[in-house]
């Protein structure tokens, strides 16, 4: 069988994602989660914010994916960072809808999660 | 003293599956798998919770597949063959394995990229890497069905598979080892 390999989208938020970020990297695998706030049929990017934060997401390879502004949505992809203006774009290759998602909850277990997988990666398995 | 957990299907973050200690089977068997186990305690069977991001298949024959739980990515196959393989045909009754084959097929047809499936399998390894021989597949539709394992994994490994008593070194250090969800998420 092939090799059968491709990254883990990092969980990251939309405030951690300023360029001085350690996941602000040009190729970074990531997850990123929010509100669709504009969609462009020709360029097939996606606008999402959560609170004052945006990204930019290219769907141009996402398929059986509907758009609609105002629904959350939720991306894994690779980030590419444009050179001329620093500005960063996921390329997405997965794309789900994810209304009703308790945005609030997913904050707080997330850091949760990374508590756990720091404490866990200090004490590795004996 | 008994292992508890052996035969469950440990709920385990990707990261924690694909950590797991691997040893060689002291099997006189020509086949040996390898044993798995996790602080010391013998593993047997896991389930994971991701999005599927790669998928792979080879009707009749096998569906490999990713699963990404935002933690690491768990290889996951699921055998196809069980109407053509000599070994099966041998080892089980033709009617059982036309049910075995028309539940694959239907996790087979499921499981498609972007969609979050719940996976349960015997662990295993491949290339010398962790992966998943799939039992069952669920699909799953809540939209927070993915924090709500990220929760049981880190309940369970504090206060279930890190204290088994006899068998690991005790919980994560620096952490309440008898703390509830609500506590945790509360800090």
């Amino acid at each position: 069988m092939a090799q059968f390999e491709i990254k883990s989208g990092a969980l990251v938020t939309l405030q951690e994602l300023n360029h001085s970020s350690p996941f602000f990297k040009q190729g970074a695998s990531l997850r990123v989660t929010g509100k669709l706030q504009e969609y462009t049929l020709e360029t097939a990017i996606a606008t999402i914010v959560d609170g004052s934060d945006f990204l930019k997401v290219n769907t141009e390879h996402l398929r059986d994916l509907t758009f609609k502004v105002g629904s959350i949505y939720q991306f894994i992809g690779e980030l590419q960072i444009r050179s001329e203006n620093n500005e960063g774009v996921l390329q997405a290759r997965v794309g789900r809808n994810v209304d009703g998602i308790d945005l609030n909850l997913y904050h707080q277990s997330l850091l949760l999660l990374r508590q756990f997988q720091a404490n866990h990666l200090n004490n590795p398995a004996s | 003293m008994q292992n508890p957990v052996y035969n469950s299907y440990v709920k385990l973050l990707a990261f924690d599956l694909l950590s797991l200690t691997q040893t060689p089977s002291s099997s006189s068997s020509s086949v040996s798998e390898p044993t798995f186990s996790r602080r010391g305690i013998p593993l047997s069977r896991a389930e994971t919770l991701g999005t599927v991001t790669l998928r792979d298949h080879k009707p009749h024959k096998f569906l490999r597949f990713l699963i990404d739980d935002g933690t690491a990515s768990v290889p996951c196959i699921l055998w196809l063959n069980h109407m053509t393989s000599p070994y099966l045909a041998r080892r089980r009754r033709p009617d059982d394995l036309r049910l075995i084959a028309d539940s694959s097929a239907r996790f087979a047809a499921e499981v498609r990229v972007g969609v979050v499936a719940r996976v349960r399998g015997r662990i295993g390894c491949y290339n010398g890497k962790v992966q998943l021989t799939v039992s069952d597949v669920v699909v799953e539709r809540d939209p927070n069905a993915e924090i709500l394992h990220w929760l049981d994994c880190i309940n369970l490994a504090r206060n279930c598979y890190n204290v088994l008593p006899g068998l690991g070194p005790g919980p994560d250090p620096g952490l309440p080892p008898s703390s509830t969800r609500k506590e945790n998420l509360a800090e």
